[in-house]
């Protein structure tokens, strides 16, 4: 069974000035201390705590720069929390980035191997379901040609083909997308759907309010980093749009 | 507490070796794509750059071309390899920002990746090297069983320095630069084109300083002198090397979480 615990977790970010800084800066400051700091502290996540148990299917809204996407981050590990504890159980599969990692220079081939292992399946999985991506992103042709030369449309339907092929327990969506036509995008929406079904919990940052009501029965609305409701889709989002708290 | 933790950075280690070994195709791979000649490129490129010191230095030195050319071409190889790994692995993260933001990974596979792909490069290229030997008249001892050892420790040195600069160079962005010039700095004060035993003075001090000179004799006592390396140059790289790791992974263990947040 998968869980998701969260307690009062905080990100800090530090946000310098001029540029970052540099050798000389950082040895001249030893001797000048009382100067002015050069940096401000961000805080883009400030003392979130929740808890999702398996079956929630979780929405996450709030406008730009709420600390959505950072939240969404700091549960896939890429940024540690300054303060605060994530605790998860299940193989969590972070669709943040679709394509992230492919390299132009190599075949469709090699980065379905490439990509494959950086989003954490092993040799073997990529093996197995390496005929059904490249058949499910309808690249057969080119499959053997460096991406650099593949139309946006390809690359996309190529790296959303990949990261959607395996099953994941938790699923972590930032903006349900999908590329390519409008025939791609009609399977590409029933594979996605097919994921999230099957998936024990999930987790999506949309700014699609309907599509939020259709596929969560949870919202979590972020304000400036903090959690301000938590409730079913209709209170939050209602709450969200007229902006009562 | 220190030991939990190194055990989740084994284990997340083991958990990405798929990565790391995509990592390590990548750079062999790529460089020499679509170039007629491929990866036999990386037998060409250090031989010719190599063969063109040899005659030069040679010259210069009134030394004998053939010994001369076995003689530089022991020393340029560890060096190389040590000097790429530095120099590369500086900007490791800064190179792969946007994968460490969007995914997480283990942090060393970007450093360990390169150091590795690096001493696949200079295993070719000591296949090369027995070649011209070979080719030379020369003949080739069974000293040279001690090379893995030698590889070994020169690994663990050039790994640990890369380790201390991938880290250091994500914060002071400078340091990119300035390792390349002290790399030049450094191949002059270590006993490549020359032997150490040739120099005197304040000099010959400093050369003995450089850690780096025990790693060069290691690699040229059974290439040049068919010899196993004496004990006490054997001690003196183990202890270097072991350090240098160490303070290495120390440092980078320390700021790997912090990293993300400077890129």
């Amino acid at each position: 069974m998968s869980n998701i615990r969260v307690e009062g977790i905080s990100l800090r970010f530090r946000i310098y000035h001029d540029r970052s800084p540099s050798l000389k800066d950082y040895v001249a400051r030893i001797f000048e201390r009382n100067r002015p700091s050069r940096f401000s502290d961000f805080w883009a996540v400030r003392d979130v705590s929740f808890e999702i148990c398996a079956g929630d299917r979780v929405g996450i809204v709030g406008h730009n720069g709420a600390g959505k996407s950072t939240l969404l981050k700091a549960l896939c590990r890429v940024y540690e929390p300054t303060e605060g504890n994530i605790s998860i159980a299940g193989r969590l599969a972070p669709l943040l980035e679709i394509g992230a990692g492919f390299h132009p220079e190599f075949t469709g081939r090699e980065n379905i191997y490439l990509n494959g292992s950086i989003l954490g399946y092993s040799k073997l999985e990529i093996r197995s379901i390496e005929s059904e991506v490249i058949s499910f992103a309808e690249v057969e042709e080119f499959i053997d040609t460096p991406v650099k030369y593949y139309s946006t449309g390809m690359y996309m339907r190529l790296a959303f083909s990949l990261a959607t092929a395996m099953q994941p327990d938790i699923l972590v969506l930032d903006e349900v997308f999908a590329g390519g036509d409008a025939n791609f995008m009609t399977k590409a929406k029933v594979r996605m759907q097919s994921l999230i079904n099957k998936a024990n919990i999930m987790i999506m940052v949309s700014h699609d309010h309907i599509l939020l009501q259709s596929l969560c029965n949870r919202v979590l609305w972020l304000d400036h980093g903090r959690l301000v409701a938590d409730g079913t889709p209709d209170d939050v989002i209602g709450r969200y749009l007229t902006g009562k708290r | 507490m220190r030991s939990a933790a190194t055990v989740i950075f084994c284990s997340e280690l083991y958990g990405s070796r798929s990565v790391l070994q995509q990592l390590i195709a990548q750079q062999l791979i790529l460089r020499y794509r679509r170039t007629l000649l491929g990866y036999l490129w990386t037998f060409i490129n250090p031989f010719m750059m190599m063969s063109v010191m040899a005659v030069v230095f040679s010259a210069l030195f009134k030394a004998d071309l053939k010994t001369f050319a076995v003689f530089l071409f022991a020393g340029m190889i560890p060096w190389n390899f040590f000097s790429s790994v530095v120099t590369q692995s500086g900007t490791s993260f800064i190179n792969n920002e946007g994968l460490i933001k969007k995914i997480y990974l283990p942090k060393i596979i970007f450093p360990l990746s390169i150091a590795i792909a690096l001493l696949i490069d200079s295993a070719l290229s000591f296949a090369a090297l027995f070649l011209i030997i070979i080719a030379l008249g020369g003949s080739l001892s069974w000293s040279l069983l001690f090379l893995p050892i030698s590889f070994l420790l020169l690994f663990l040195f050039a790994m640990g320095f890369g380790l201390i600069m991938s880290v250091a160079t994500v914060y002071f962005r400078d340091l990119q630069h300035v390792i390349l010039i002290a790399m030049q700095g450094l191949f002059f004060l270590t006993p490549i084109l020359y032997k150490q035993d040739a120099l005197a003075g304040k000099i010959a001090a400093l050369v003995a300083l450089n850690p780096i000179t025990p790693f060069i004799a290691l690699f040229r006592m059974p290439l040049i002198e068919a010899a196993v390396p004496s004990a006490h140059l054997f001690a003196q790289a183990t202890t270097i090397a072991t350090t240098t790791i160490a303070v290495g992974l120390f440092i980078f263990i320390r700021q790997e979480k912090q990293i993300v947040f400077r890129l």
